[in-house]
Parts: structure tokens; sequence; C-alpha cells
């Protein structure tokens, strides 16, 4: 009897000890973008969060959308037009109370994130920049140049990738009918500006390659398949890095958009996705991210710190969206507005692609 | 009217100068900063009340819920005219002020715009405008800029002179700050309500004008009313067809003002109460926009989209524009309380894309881009409508920054405001002033003298004696009053003519003095305008005319000599105001 009580008691003290090791086993998952973007994440964010805190870190592959959340990672790499609408609909964790450390030059985190980077379910980490790019081969003479040049598929012939969402077509549809940048959400509000953006998609339709996943575009432009294509800045500047690329990137009427960390509702390891969040969004790894990524980092201490490309050398300044020398036409996406009707104008985007299907094999 | 004021060469003191400079300069400031917060707050509400009560396109396509969308379209006009319409029974007059009040005001140098009656217009013209009436907003803004300035004006206990001065401090204020154009204010404020250039005026103005810009820059920016991506003209005899859309535009502009006119006198003679009118015209309005959104509010989205390629088809181009000048008409004319010129500027806009439209598809050539049609359309619309050319062709080069499009907006209003000022008038706030009795197509001149009546001339210095008095008597009466004429006035004073002396000279002594009564003599009423009473004496030799009460009692005589006086005073008032530097 005592040395069976001494063994359970072994045995309860070993269950007790192990019982963290066995949570500390399973990762943290997390969902994001796959390809270059996730390499850099794991280099820059992953393996050194894994290193100081013992939790290893897991992937899902995401390409955009909330229908994610039903996967339950316990956290998403999303952009905040979803994380708004996420939010709303109740599916995501409050991170009100989360601390966030202050700049590498001790400015107050409150004052060093740009403006309407923390939202009440989300914090900014990036800002990123759906571009059009261009295969710098597929014409002679005449270059585009402008966001009109992608309707124009009489100047420009061939085939363009564009993203299967309503988001940025809609806009750039408007873009090139004359629409200032700035009252683009006005009258994509109105029905007939709605119909104008949707007829002017229309108008190209028999050139579009629609992508989903974020490589995608650089593939089809590498591969020939696309001559333009709709695409996120930091993949093509990836693509770039290679000399013998072709690609050219169009900055006139990138849309720029915040790019934040979420926690799902019933994510499983919320405490470790909040250090995650605090240990991810802090001065240096925002930098380092940026100079390998190309896109804008949210604190104003990180942007101050960008200097070169770690294995090029080149200057990462000037490929940066929130750049002044590439933002001169930059369309600043309106989340709220999106927040708000995203779920119906997908609704209706799918629909016209369905028809327009339809119509097509009846042809 | 001392000798130091007439002397522009430095009799005055120069002290005493300065301090009135000083004074005006200041008065100005301040009017244009009150004016310029009130304008941004204003157009800040409107957008507030817009996206609140579901009329601005944005907020109705971020409603999920589709029902409350079109329930809203119906019920939150007539809503809001229901309060206009209860508003308006504050107003002393008991209807909304416009400009034609502030520039009445101005031009008959009566300055005192009530503030009371400013702020209800301006409460009423935001109820209006919140609630989605096609009616505009800058009547409205301009009415309370001056309110603001005259109110500011009494504070200071600043002269008639210095009051229409800060009433065009206020115009110009709030101008300069909704359109983002503070020369574009400076110019409206002397061509629409001063209609004289005088350095005494233009420094407050001006003064008036940018602090207001740069005060609504400060508190509170709002966002333009619209925006131009990029426009060129394509070929140079192009801006031939932008004189003659020009003056196509200026058929637009009188039959939309005739409309408005019309539409007024149709709602006068019908049988619903006044205090409920708007609500029926916001009612009509929401079942119309029901079919045609467009037409509804003050029309931003709709004035961009017209100058977008393909946005409307030129049957929906023809369509909108007929419907939103109806509509204007229809909910101004039943009582809502808002101005003409955003309204002008949306029917306008989709008149030049039109024409453009119809005139690039007659021709089968490739013409400028759309946008440089509608807007020459816009500006020639507009500036007949308000009186203005050279205010909306500065405000489109203010607003775009674009010198070419400015340039075509030049051509298209050159010829403009002449062609409907044949037709119709100087502008709309013009033919409204002259159905109320001021008629300013004479000049300022002719209407200040219409302001002043005969009552204020009168003189008791005549001679009556009774209608039986004999001649010896008449005379012997005129004799020792030392004056050449007498009137013969019954026991109740009515009066019956008028006897000379050179006529009763001939007469014997018991002869009745109304044998020589002259009954024809020119007599005229007390409530005779200086301007009549001159016309009408034009012809007349003699020292007085009888001025009689409307009961035909004798009240007083007016001299020839006291008419000129007036005359030449008001002159000189007028030199002073519009030459004067100081």
């Amino acid at each position: 009897m005592p040395r069976l009580d001494r063994m359970l008691i072994y045995l309860l003290l070993a269950g007790v000890a192990a019982a963290p090791l066995a949570a500390e086993e399973d990762p943290l998952v997390i969902a994001t973008w796959g390809g270059a973007y996730e390499r850099v994440q794991r280099e820059v964010l992953f393996e050194p969060f894994e290193a100081e805190t013992g939790i290893a870190v897991e992937t899902v592959p995401y390409n955009g959308g909330t229908d994610i959340l039903e996967q339950v990672p316990d956290l998403v790499d999303m952009a905040m037009s979803e994380s708004l609408a996420a939010c709303a609909a109740n599916r995501l964790q409050s991170i009100d109370d989360l601390e966030l450390p202050p700049g590498s030059d001790g400015t107050p985190a409150r004052e060093d994130f740009i403006g309407g980077a923390r939202h009440h379910c989300a914090i900014t980490h990036t800002v990123y920049a759906t571009v059009i790019a261009y295969d710098n081969q597929a014409f002679s003479g005449q270059r585009p140049g402008r966001v009109a040049d992608l309707f124009d598929t009489e100047t420009f012939p061939g085939k363009r990738a564009l993203r299967k969402t309503p988001a940025d077509n809609m806009e750039w549809a408007l873009l090139a009918s004359g629409v200032p940048r700035q009252e683009l959400y006005n009258l994509l509000s109105t029905p007939r500006g709605l119909e104008l953006a949707f007829r002017r998609l229309k108008a190209i339709r028999d050139s579009i390659i629609w992508w989903e996943a974020g490589d995608e575009p650089v593939d089809l432009l590498e591969s020939g398949e696309a001559v333009m294509a709709s695409g996120y800045n930091g993949r093509f500047f990836n693509a770039q890095l290679d000399p013998d690329s072709s690609i050219e990137i169009i900055w006139d009427g990138q849309v720029q958009e915040y790019q934040t960390w979420v926690i799902p509702a019933d994510a499983g390891r919320p405490e470790a996705a909040r250090q995650f969040i605090r240990f991810s969004t802090q001065t240096e790894p925002l930098v380092e991210l940026a100079e390998r990524l190309a896109y804008g980092p949210a604190r104003h201490s990180a942007e101050a710190q960008i200097r070169r490309h770690p294995d090029t050398g080149i200057d990462m300044r000037p490929h940066i969206p929130t750049h002044a020398y590439n933002s001169a036409n930059a369309v600043a996406k309106d989340i709220v507005w999106y927040a708000h009707t995203l779920d119906r104008i997908r609704q209706r985007f799918d629909e016209w692609l369905e028809n327009g299907e339809d119509a097509e094999e009846a042809q | 009217m001392s000798d130091s004021a007439e002397s522009p060469t430095g009799h005055q003191d120069p002290g005493d100068v300065l301090r009135r400079v000083s004074l005006v300069v200041l008065l100005g400031a301040l009017a244009g900063m009150v004016s310029a917060i009130l304008a941004n707050g204003f157009v800040a509400a409107i957008g507030w009340l817009n996206d609140l009560l579901l009329i601005s396109p944005r907020s109705r396509m971020m409603e999920e819920d589709a029902w409350l969308v079109t329930l809203a379209i119906i019920i939150v006009p007539t809503a809001g005219g229901l309060v206009g319409g209860i508003l308006h029974r504050f107003i002393p007059d008991r209807r909304p002020h416009s400009p034609a009040d502030l520039i009445a005001a101005v031009q008959t140098r009566k300055g005192r715009l009530p503030l009371r009656t400013g702020l209800l217009t301006g409460l009423s013209s935001l109820v209006s405008l919140g609630s989605g009436a096609s009616v505009g907003q800058y009547g409205p803004l301009v009415h309370v800029g001056g309110s603001v300035g005259s109110g500011l004006a009494r504070l200071f206990r600043a002269g008639v002179t210095s009051d229409n001065i800060a009433i065009a401090c206020g115009v110009a204020a709030a101008i300069s700050t909704v359109f983002h154009a503070p020369i574009a204010g400076i110019l409206f404020a002397h061509e629409v309500v001063l209609r004289h250039f005088a350095l005494r005026a233009f420094a407050p103005v001006a003064v008036a004008s940018v602090l207001g810009h740069v005060t609504a820059q400060l508190i509170w920016p709002q966002p333009p009313l619209f925006q131009v991506a990029e426009a060129e003209v394509a070929h140079l005899w192009e801006f031939g067809l932008f004189v003659v859309l020009g003056m196509a535009s200026a058929g637009v502009a009188v039959a939309y003002m005739s409309a408005l006119l019309r539409m007024a006198r149709i709602a006068g003679s019908m049988k619903v109460p006044s205090m409920l009118r708007p609500a029926l015209a916001g009612l009509g309005l929401g079942l119309t926009a029901l079919w045609v959104p467009d037409i509804l509010g003050m029309g931003s989205e709709t004035l961009r989209l017209a100058f977008i390629e393909g946005a409307f088809t030129q049957w929906e181009l023809l369509l909108v524009m007929v419907l939103k000048l109806l509509a204007t008409a229809w909910c101004l004319g039943m009582g809502f309380a808002g101005g003409v010129f955003s309204p002008a500027l949306v029917i306008g806009s989709l008149f030049g894309a039109l024409f453009g439209s119809v005139i690039g598809s007659l021709l089968g050539l490739d013409l400028s881009a759309l946008v440089v049609y509608a807007v020459c359309g816009m500006v020639a619309v507009t500036a007949p409508v308000i009186g203005a050319p050279l205010t909306t062709v500065i405000i489109v080069f203010e607003m775009t920054a674009s010198y070419p499009l400015t340039i075509a907006a030049l051509a298209s209003v050159a010829l403009a405001n002449l062609v409907a000022s044949r037709y119709f008038g100087r502008s709309l706030f013009d033919r409204q002033l002259t159905e109320r009795g001021h008629d300013l197509s004479g000049g300022r001149s002719r209407a200040i003298l219409r302001t002043h009546t005969l009552g204020e001339l009168l003189s008791d210095d005549y001679v009556t004696v009774s209608p039986d008095a004999r001649a010896g008597e008449a005379r012997e009466a005129i004799v020792n009053a030392g004056s050449a004429e007498a009137y013969l006035v019954d026991a109740r004073s009515h009066y019956v003519g008028t006897v000379h002396l050179h006529e009763l000279v001939a007469a014997g002594d018991d002869e009745p003095a109304q044998r020589w009564c002259d009954s024809n003599a020119l007599c005229m009423r007390e409530d005779e305008t200086v301007w009549d009473a001159m016309n009408a004496m034009r012809h007349f030799v003699g020292e007085g005319v009888a001025v009689l009460d409307k009961d035909g009692r004798l009240v007083g005589t007016v001299f020839e000599s006291d008419l000129i006086n007036a005359y030449l005073e008001l002159l000189e008032r007028m030199r002073k105001e519009e030459h004067a530097t100081a």
C-alpha cells in the first residue's frame, strides 16, 4: 500500500508537471498568406517568437475573407476591412486591454502607431498596397503607367490577372472612368456609380484571369499567361529582387489598406496569441518586415528606420507604398464602408461572375 | 457731408482715417471668421443629418435593411417639410429669406439684416437640406453670413455704409469657405451684393474672405463640393462649341428661373395651408425619388457623376435634368427653405454633359472629356441664375486649379448672362426683387429713390384758403406769406385745387377765388416714391406740389428744390460709398 501510494503520488506529480508541457506542445496556429510573405514572417516573427517563449508556431493557409474563422486558428493576419466586419459580427475577441510596448525611440505606443491602427478587435502591423503590375517585355513601345491602362485592351492587349473580389477592381474601374480618388466610395454608393464600375469591368471581362492566392499574380506574369496583374506590392517586390524579373509596378491608384492581427472569438490559445501580437508589433520586427517585404510599417518609429534590403542592399524606401513618391494618387481603402457593404457587393459580384460565365457558355 | 470727407487728397485727420479703416477691417475679420465657422458647421450638419436619416447615397448603401431605406426616402422629406413649415411661422414675414432680401438691403442702403430671420432661415434650410429636399445650400449660407455681418455691425454701432460692407464680408467668407475659393468669395460679394468696386469695401471683404478660408481650414475642414481628376481641351475649335453651349445653357437657366417663379405662384393659389405645403412637397419628392433617386437632396453625387463618361445614357441625362429642374421648382415653390445655386450646378452639369455627348455622337468626333462640357454647362446655367459670371468662372478655377477648364468655362459663360438677361433679367434675385417692388434694373440710384417717399420731404410752408374765399382774400393771403400760390382746402382739409397769384392779379376783389382755381394742378400722394415724384415733376413749373394723404386731405407741400436736394444728397452718399478710399 505505501509503495502503491508513493507510486500514485509520483504519477500524480509527473502528471501535474507533464500537463503544462503537453499544453506547450499545442502550437500557436496562425492563419496567414503563404509564399514569400510567410517565409519572411517565419524568419522575422515566428522563429524568434518560438525561441523567446518556447511556443511553437504553426500556420494554416489563408487567402482573405472571414470564412477562416470557422477553422478557429489562434490568430489571423486579416485585412482591416474584414476585421471590422468580423468584429461587428462578434466573431473576434476584444483586445482593447492589450498593452503594447513603446517604440524603440521611447514614444508611447498610442502616439507611435499610425492613425487608425488600433481597433477594438484588431491591431495593425503593416500598410500594404494592392497595385497593378505589368510585364515590361509584353509591350513594345508605349508602356502602361496609369490605372486607365488596365482597362485599355486596345493599346495594351493581353490577359489581366485580377483578384476574384469586387474590392480594388471596383475602385479601379471608377478611377479609369475619371472619378477622383476622394470621391470613389460616395459614387460607388450610388446605384449608377456601382453600375458603371461593373460595366467597366465587363468591357474587359474576356481578358480577365481571376486569381485568389497572393502568389498567383506573380506566377501569371512570370509565366507570360498575363501581361498585367493586380497584386500585393510586397509580392511584386519580392519577384523584382530577381535581376531577370520583368515585373514593373504602376503606383498610380494603389489601394492602401491596413493589415491587422485578430484573435477569433473561440481561439484555443488567446493568451499566447496576445503574447505574439505584443512581440510582433514592436519597432524592430516591423522594420525588419518592411525591409524584406516592402510593406509600410504601422509604427512611425519603424518607418523612420527603414534602410536597405538585407540581402541585396537596395534602398527600400522607394519601394514602400506609403513613401511620398508612390502615394501621390493612392486610394485609402474605406474600410468602414466595406465593413457594411462588402457582403452585398460580393454577392452581386458573384452573381455577375456566374451570369457572365453563363453568357459566355451560351455564346 | 463735411468738406474733409469730400476731399480725397487728404484734409482728413490721418488718425481718424486710421481708426475708421481699422474698425471696418476688424469688423470684416470678425464677420469672416464667424461666418466661416457657421458655414462649415452648416455643411457638416447637413452631411451628418443626411447620413443619419438615410438620405446620402453612402448611408443608404451601408444600411442593410432595404425596407428601411425605401421608407426613409418617403418619410424623411415629408417630415422635414413639416418641420420647415412650422419653423417659418416664427419668421416675421412667415417665409424664409434669400439672397434677394440681402441684396435689397444693401442696394437700397438699408443694411440692418435681422439676425433672427437670418438664423431661422438658416435653421429651416438645414432641415430642408438635411431631409433631402431638392434645394441648394449656398443661398442660405450667404444669407446667414450676411446676417452675421450685419449683426456684428450693429454690435459695433457702425453706420449704414459699414453695415453694408459687413454684410458683404459675411457673404464673401461664406462663399470662400464652402467652395474653398477665397477669390470667388470676394468677387461674389462685389458682383452680386455690393455691385460696385470701392477700395473701402474691398479691403475688409478681402480680409474676411481670406480669414474665413484660413479659419475654415483650421477648424472643422470640409471636403470640397467636387473635384476634377484631369481635364484638357482636345481641340481649339471646341471653344466655339463652348460658346454655343453657353448660349443654350442660358435657355436652360431661363427655363429654370421661370419654373421657380411660376411654381411659387401656383403654390400661392393652392388651397393647402402654407404651413403644410412643404410637407406635401416632401411627399411628392420622395415618391418621385423612389423612381429616380438622383433628384434627392443637394445632388452632390449626381453632379459628380455628370462629370463621368458613361455614368448616364443621353436619355438619362435628359430625364434627370428635367426632373431635377422640376423637383427644385416644386420644393422651393411649395415653401421649402433653401437656395437655387446648387440645383443650378447640378442641372447645368447634366445639361453640359448631354450637350457634349449629343454633339460628340452627331459629329462622330472625339471631343474633349465629358467633364469639360459638364463644367461649361454648369457654369453657364448657374451664372445667369445668380447674376455672377466672373464668380462662377473663378469658382471653377479655384476648385479645380485647372487653367484649360477655366478658360473653357469662361468661353461658355461669355454670352450666357447677356442672352439670359434679354429674356429674363439680370438674375433670379433681381427678378424676385422686381416682383416685390424693388427694381434694380435702373441702377442703384433709382432703387434708392424708390425706397424714399414724399412723406419724408414734406414742408408745411404753404398757404391755404377756403374754397368759398373771395379772390381779394386769397390774393392778400398769398402776398402776405410771400408766396405765389395757395391751396384751396375745405373744412374737412380736403384739397380742392390751387390758385396762382399771377392769375388772381386780374380778378376783381369780390369774385370767388374758385373761378381761377387750377383743379388740374399737380398734386401727389404722400406714399409716392421720390423717384416717381421726380418723374412726375419733369414738366412741372411752379413752387411746390400739394401732397395728399390717401383720403385726399392736404398734408403738406413738397418743393422742387427739396427733391433736387434729396437726389443730390443720395448721389453724394453713393459716391462716397462707391468711390471713397476710406
